[in-house]
């Protein structure tokens, strides 16, 4: 007999009434809070949206777009908004949409695939609004080396690019890392049981 | 309606919470862990119980709705401390119906397949609990033919951790 075999009699003839639960204790928990990965990665979207976007409040907008002003961005900035806007709208429902879709009564595979999309449609999220500050970053340092092309000489210049390049390296480097922290954590094992399942179909 | 709902979720999950204990037993090697685990499966049972049709048995079901918790909902389980504490959460035998090597068994089983990865955890399980391959396949989501495979291949890791 399969040694295996022995091992399934002993599974079965496991005893049944440890940690039995009465229907009130059921009960409670079933209404309880759940803090399931897919719960957190929504969640943690929303925040990232709030965080990234709360920073206008502590920026004295007055001022800034005075100084876009003086840039000749300001059309620039102020259209650009708009479009931005749209595109992070267009996420945040599909965040939305990504959670509501998830289901834990799908098969192990479908629900792993609706995971890793949710995940994807947050990085891709977290990309756009890296791209974006960097992009704003690059055409504000050129327009700024522009405006002051005749008062500086070379060195100066290029003092003032590398400066720049670097400080803005840095914030979209906290930011990413900070974003790998975050969901690193949170899906690295989904990720290990999704290559797993992922594998199975390769052999056919 | 949501009265109804509640008491038909009440009866069934109870009927059927062994399930979810023993698919705690084998995701979680402490005692607290073993209660989160078991809460969030409660949590998403209910959550998802409106939407189970009863076009297959509810223990069917909840077998899926508990291993996709224990699988990719559940966060805490990387953290946890690696080692086997299974006397924490052993088995109060009755005098009566005590068999030593049955129990030996049961332990050194659990204790292997606690070093399965969650897909093999999974496949063991069922095979333990003696679903047919199409049930099999359909919780997970894979073909017939691909859950044999990996099932062997489960089943042969389980075999040398268990007898090397």
């Amino acid at each position: 007999m399969d040694l295996l075999e022995n091992y399934k009699k002993a599974w079965e003839n496991q005893p049944k009434d440890t940690n039995k639960l009465s229907s009130a204790a059921i009960y409670k928990l079933a209404k309880s809070k759940s803090s399931s990965i897919v719960k957190w990665i929504f969640i943690i979207g929303i925040l990232e949206f709030i965080i990234l976007n709360s920073a206008y409040f502590f920026v004295d907008m007055e001022a800034a777009y005075l100084e876009y002003q003086k840039l000749g961005l300001y059309n620039f900035v102020f259209y650009s908004q708009f479009f931005a806007y749209a595109i992070i709208i267009y996420f945040l429902f599909q965040f939305y949409n990504n959670y509501k879709k998830i289901s834990v009564s799908d098969s192990t595979k479908v629900l792993m695939k609706k995971i890793i999309k949710t995940r994807r449609s947050v990085k891709n999220y977290v990309i756009f609004n890296l791209g974006y500050m960097a992009l704003i970053m690059l055409i504000v340092i050129i327009a700024e080396i522009n405006l002051k092309i005749d008062d500086i000489n070379l060195n100066q210049m290029l003092l003032v690019i590398l400066l720049s390049l670097v400080v803005c390296l840095l914030a979209l480097g906290c930011l990413l890392l900070f974003y790998q922290l975050l969901y690193g954590f949170l899906l690295k094992k989904l990720k290990r049981n999704y290559k797993e399942l992922a594998k199975l179909d390769d052999f056919n | 309606m949501q009265k109804d709902l509640e008491t038909n979720f009440l009866a069934d999950f109870d009927a059927n919470q062994n399930i979810a204990h023993k698919i705690c037993r084998l995701y979680t090697t402490n005692q607290s862990a073993h209660n989160d685990l078991f809460q969030e499966i409660t949590i998403q049972v209910w959550k998802n119980y409106p939407k189970f049709r009863g076009d297959s048995k509810f223990s069917t079901w909840m077998y899926r709705v508990a291993l996709n918790t224990a699988i990719s909902l559940y966060r805490k389980s990387t953290r946890q401390i690696k080692t086997q504490d299974f006397d924490a959460v052993s088995f109060k035998i009755k005098a009566t119906d005590y068999d030593d090597t049955e129990e030996l068994q049961l332990k050194a089983l659990y204790k292997a397949v606690h070093q399965l990865n969650d897909i093999e955890k999974a496949l063991i399980f069922l095979y333990l609990e003696d679903k047919p391959y199409k049930e099999i396949s359909e919780t997970l989501g894979i073909s017939s033919v691909n859950a044999r495979v990996k099932m062997n291949r489960a089943k042969e890791k389980l075999k040398n951790i268990l007898n090397p």
